[in-house]
C-alpha cells in the first residue's frame, strides 16, 4: 500500500524544491535587512565543498561534514561580511558578485585538493547512508514493505522536511522578536534606526552571517544528496536563480522565497510533457509575473487576503495566525 | 488592489490549469506501458539529453540521430522501441530528476544518455543501484563505466582518441618538443589535458610548456606569444571548439604554424566556419567521418541530410548507433528485462554500425579503433 504510493521521482523533485526552498531563506535573511547578496551561491559552495572534501578525505560522518561546511560558510559570512557591509545597494550586489566568483575560481583552481573543473564524485549520500547505518542494526526497509531506493529517498525527504520546516519555523520567530524587529527598521531607514540606538553594523553582519550559515548548510545538503559536485554548480547562475526565487514569490514575507522556490523548481518538472519548450514557457511565466506583481506574488496584503478567506470559512483556521507576520 | 487580486486568481488557475494538462500528459505515458511481447520485443528506452539551454545543439543532434535509427529498427520488425524523452537543460539536478522519472514513473527497460559527463556523474551511480542499464553517447570523461556494471559508453573515450592522435601526429611531424594549451575551467577541456599530458609522457615528448585559458576567453596573445618563443614541433590544445577556432586564428596570425592536435570537443566543421583558413592543420582523432565510402555510412548521412537538413555530426552518429546496439541487445535479451538487456548488452562483441567495428570490453567502455583526421585546404581529411 505505502509501497505504492512512494516513487522515488516525486520524492527526488521534493527534497531539491526543500533545498531550493532553504536557499531561498537564506537571500530572504540579507533581503529583509534591505542588503542585496549574490553571494549565496558562493556560501553554498563552501558549505558542500568543506562537506564534501572532510567525508571523502577523513571518512567523518555525513553530519559533522555538514556541520562543518555549515560552521565554515558562517564564518566566511562574518569575515566578508564586515568590510563588505559598508557598502550599499547596488555596489554591495558587486562585490558579493564578485567574492561568488573568486570561490568558484579558487575551486577551479586548487586542483590538488578540489579535482578542479573535473568536480568531486562518489561523496557518501545521505539516504544511502543512513539505509547502511540502519541495516547495521538489523532493520530491513522490506518491514515496512518498501524498496531499498524507495527507503532512501523517503528518509531523505523527511529528514529535509524537518530541516526545511524547523528553518523556516525559527526564522518566522526571528521576525517577530527584538532581532526582526531591528533588521525590519534597518530595511525601512537605516540613519533612522540608527538614531533609535539600533547598532546597525552588528545587525547587518549577524543577518550576512546567517544568511552564509543557512546558504553553506543548504550546500552541504545539496552534495550528499546529488553525490557529485562541481564548480560550475556554484557559479553566477545559481546566485540569479537563488535571487529570482526572493523576487518571483516576493521578498517582503519568508512565505515568498519559500513559494518561489516551491514553484520555480515545480515548473521545470511539471512542464517536462512540453519537452524542448518548457523553459520557454518558464520564462515567459516570470516575465508575466514581473510585469503584473513587481513586488512578487506573495506580499503581506495576499497573506491578509488568505487569512481573510480561511477565517471565513470557520474560526479554526483563523484562530492561531493572529499574529503570524 | 482588487484588479491585482483578480490577476493572481487568473495566474493561479492558469497554473493550475497547467499543472492538470501535465497529469493528463503522465497518464498517456503510463497507459502505454502495458505491453507484452508478441512477436517482437517491445521496449520502452529512455533518453537523457541536453535539449535547451545553451548547449542544445547536442541533445537535438543526439535526438534527431536515435529518431532515425528508431524508424528504422521499427520498421524492421524484430524489436519494437519506444523512446520516451527527457530534457537535462545540462543541469545534473535537472538529469537526475528525469532519470528518476524515466527508471521509477515510465518504467523504462534502459537508458539512453544523458549528454554530459557531468551528468553521468550524478545519474549513473543512481541507475547502477537501480539495476537499470544505461548507455551514454556523448560521456567521454574518464571513469564513466566503471561507475558500475549497468553503466556503458559507446562514445569514444578522450583516452583512446588523444593518443592515437598524437600517435599520428609524431609519425608524420617526428615530433620531439609540444606545448600544451588547455582550458581550465571546464570539465571537458580539463579531463582531455589529463590525458593528454599522459599520452605526452608515456610517449617520451619533451613537455616545454603548459598554459591555460578560460571559457569565453577572447584574448590569446599571451600564452601564445610564450608557446611561440620556446618553438614546439607541435601544439596540443584541449579546447571546445569556439576557443580553439579562435586560437589558431590568433596563432597563425602570429606565425605560429606547427599543426595542432586537439580533443573530442575540438572536432567539429565549426571550426573551420570560424578560422577559415588558418584551421588548415589541426589533427584530431574522431569516430565519425561521414565522407568514409562505407555503404551505411553514406546510406545514414543521405537520410539524415532529407530528414533534418543538414550534415549529421559525431553526436548524431553515435547516438544512432547506440540505439542499435541497444536494439541487437534486446533481440539478444528476447524480452524487455533490465537484468536480461545489461547482460547481453555486455556481450555485444563486433557490432558493425555507422562507426565502425564496435566493442564493450568488460567494464563496458568502447573496444574501437578511431579515425585520425586532418583539416587541409577547408575540409576534414583522412590524415595519413
Amino acid at each position: 500500500m505505502l509501497a505504492e504510493l512512494i516513487n522515488p521521482y516525486h520524492l527526488q523533485v521534493a527534497s531539491f524544491i526543500l533545498i531550493n526552498i532553504i536557499l531561498g531563506v537564506s537571500i530572504y535573511i540579507t533581503l529583509s535587512t534591505g542588503q542585496l547578496s549574490l553571494a549565496n551561491a558562493g556560501f553554498m559552495g563552501i558549505g558542500a565543498y568543506t562537506s564534501a572534501l572532510l567525508t571523502l578525505n577523513f571518512d567523518l560522518p555525513i553530519i559533522v561534514g555538514i556541520l562543518a561546511g555549515t560552521l565554515m560558510a558562517g564564518l566566511f559570512g562574518i569575515i566578508i561580511g564586515i568590510p563588505t557591509l559598508r557598502l550599499q545597494g547596488v555596489y554591495l550586489a558587486i562585490v558579493t558578485l564578485g567574492f561568488g566568483e573568486v570561490i568558484r575560481v579558487i575551486f577551479v583552481n586548487w586542483e590538488s585538493l578540489t579535482k578542479g573543473a573535473v568536480g568531486l564524485s562518489g561523496i557518501p549520500h545521505m539516504g544511502r547512508e543512513i539505509l547502511n547505518t540502519l541495516k547495521g542494526f538489523g532493520f530491513d526497509p522490506k518491514v515496512l514493505g518498501l524498496q531499498n531506493n524507495q527507503f532512501v529517498f523517503l528518509t531523505i525527504f523527511l529528514l529535509l522536511l524537518v530541516i526545511t520546516t524547523s528553518i523556516v519555523m525559527f526564522f518566522r520567530r526571528q521576525n517577530r522578536s527584538r532581532v526582526g524587529r531591528a533588521f525590519a527598521a534597518i530595511k525601512l531607514d537605516e540613519k533612522a534606526a540608527e538614531s533609535m540606538g539600533i547598532n546597525i553594523t552588528y545587525y547587518k553582519v549577524l543577518a550576512f552571517a546567517q544568511g552564509a550559515l543557512v546558504a553553506g548548510f543548504a550546500g552541504t545538503l545539496f552534495a550528499h544528496v546529488l553525490a557529485y559536485i562541481s564548480p560550475a554548480d556554484f557559479a553566477y547562475h545559481r546566485a540569479v536563480e537563488i535571487l529570482i526565487f526572493a523576487v518571483f514569490g516576493g521578498s517582503e514575507v519568508i512565505w515568498g522565497p519559500v513559494f518561489g522556490a516551491l514553484f520555480l523548481t515545480v515548473m521545470p518538472e511539471v512542464l517536462r510533457f512540453i519537452s524542448e519548450y518548457r523553459y520557454m514557457i518558464y520564462g515567459l511565466i516570470i516575465i508575466i509575473m514581473m510585469a503584473v506583481r513587481p513586488q512578487g506574488l506573495i506580499d503581506v496584503n495576499i497573506l491578509n487576503w488568505i487569512k481573510l478567506k480561511t477565517s471565513k470559512r470557520g474560526q479554526k483556521h483563523g484562530t492561531s495566525s493572529q499574529k503570524s507576520m | 488592489m482588487r484588479k491585482q487580486l483578480k490577476r493572481f486568481a487568473k495566474l493561479t488557475a492558469l497554473s493550475s490549469l497547467l499543472v492538470l494538462s501535465a497529469c493528463g500528459g503522465n497518464q498517456a505515458a503510463g497507459d502505454k506501458e502495458g505491453q507484452s511481447g508478441g512477436g517482437a520485443v517491445k521496449a520502452d528506452i529512455g533518453v537523457i539529453s541536453y535539449i535547451s539551454g545553451p548547449g542544445a545543439a547536442y541533445g537535438e543532434a543526439i535526438t534527431n540521430g536515435l529518431k532515425l535509427a528508431q524508424e528504422e529498427i521499427n520498421s524492421k520488425g524484430e524489436v519494437e522501441i519506444n523512446l520516451v524523452i527527457e530534457d537535462s537543460a545540462g543541469k545534473q539536478d535537472q538529469a537526475l530528476t528525469a532519470a528518476q522519472k524515466l527508471m521509477n514513473s515510465e518504467n523504462v527497460t534502459g537508458i539512453i544518455g544523458p549528454t554530459l559527463s557531468t551528468e553521468m556523474n550524478v545519474v549513473g551511480p543512481e541507475a547502477d543501484l537501480n539495476g537499470v542499464p544505461i548507455m551514454g553517447t556523448s560521456t567521454t570523461a574518464e571513469g564513466i563505466p566503471q561507475i558500475g556494471d549497468y553503466v556503458f559508453r559507446n562514445s569514444l573515450p578522450e583516452a583512446l582518441a588523444i593518443p592515437a592522435a598524437i600517435d599520428k601526429a609524431i609519425e608524420k611531424y617526428d615530433a620531439k618538443k609540444v606545448a600544451i594549451l588547455y582550458g581550465n575551467d571546464d570539465v571537458f577541456t580539463k579531463s582531455g589535458f589529463d590525458t593528454m599530458k599522459k599520452a605526452a609522457e608515456e610517449k617520451g615528448l619533451e613537455i616545454l610548456t603548459i598554459e591555460t585559458f578560460q571559457k569565453g576567453q577572447s584574448d590569446y596573445n599571451a600564452q601564445l606569444t610564450k608557446i611561440k618563443g620556446l618553438n614546439p614541433d607541435l601544439i596540443l590544445a584541449s579546447a571546445l571548439y569556439n576557443e580553439g577556432a579562435v586560437i589558431m586564428d590568433q596563432a597563425r596570425k602570429m606565425g605560429i604554424d606547427v599543426p595542432f592536435v586537439g580533443g573530442n570537443g575540438f572536432n567539429s566543421p565549426e571550426v573551420i566556419n570560424i578560422a577559415g583558413d588558418a584551421a588548415n592543420g589541426l589533427i584530431v582523432a574522431t569516430p565519425w567521418y561521414g565522407e568514409k565510402e562505407d555503404e551505411k555510412v553514406q546510406d545514414f548521412v543521405s537520410k539524415y541530410e532529407e530528414e533534418y537538413s543538414k550534415k549529421p555530426d559525431q553526436f548524431a552518429a553515435q547516438a544512432y548507433d547506440a540505439l542499435y546496439i541497444m536494439a541487437e541487445a534486446l533481440k539478444n535479451a528476447g524480452e524487455a528485462d533490465r537484468d536480461a538487456l545489461r547482460d547481453a548488452l555486455a556481450e555485444v562483441q563486433g557490432f558493425n554500425g555507422i562507426l565502425g567495428e564496435f566493442s564493450f570490453d568488460e567494464e563496458g567502455d568502447v573496444v574501437m579503433d578511431p579515425t585520425v583526421l586532418v583539416i587541409e585546404d577547408g575540409a576534414f581529411k583522412v590524415f595519413e
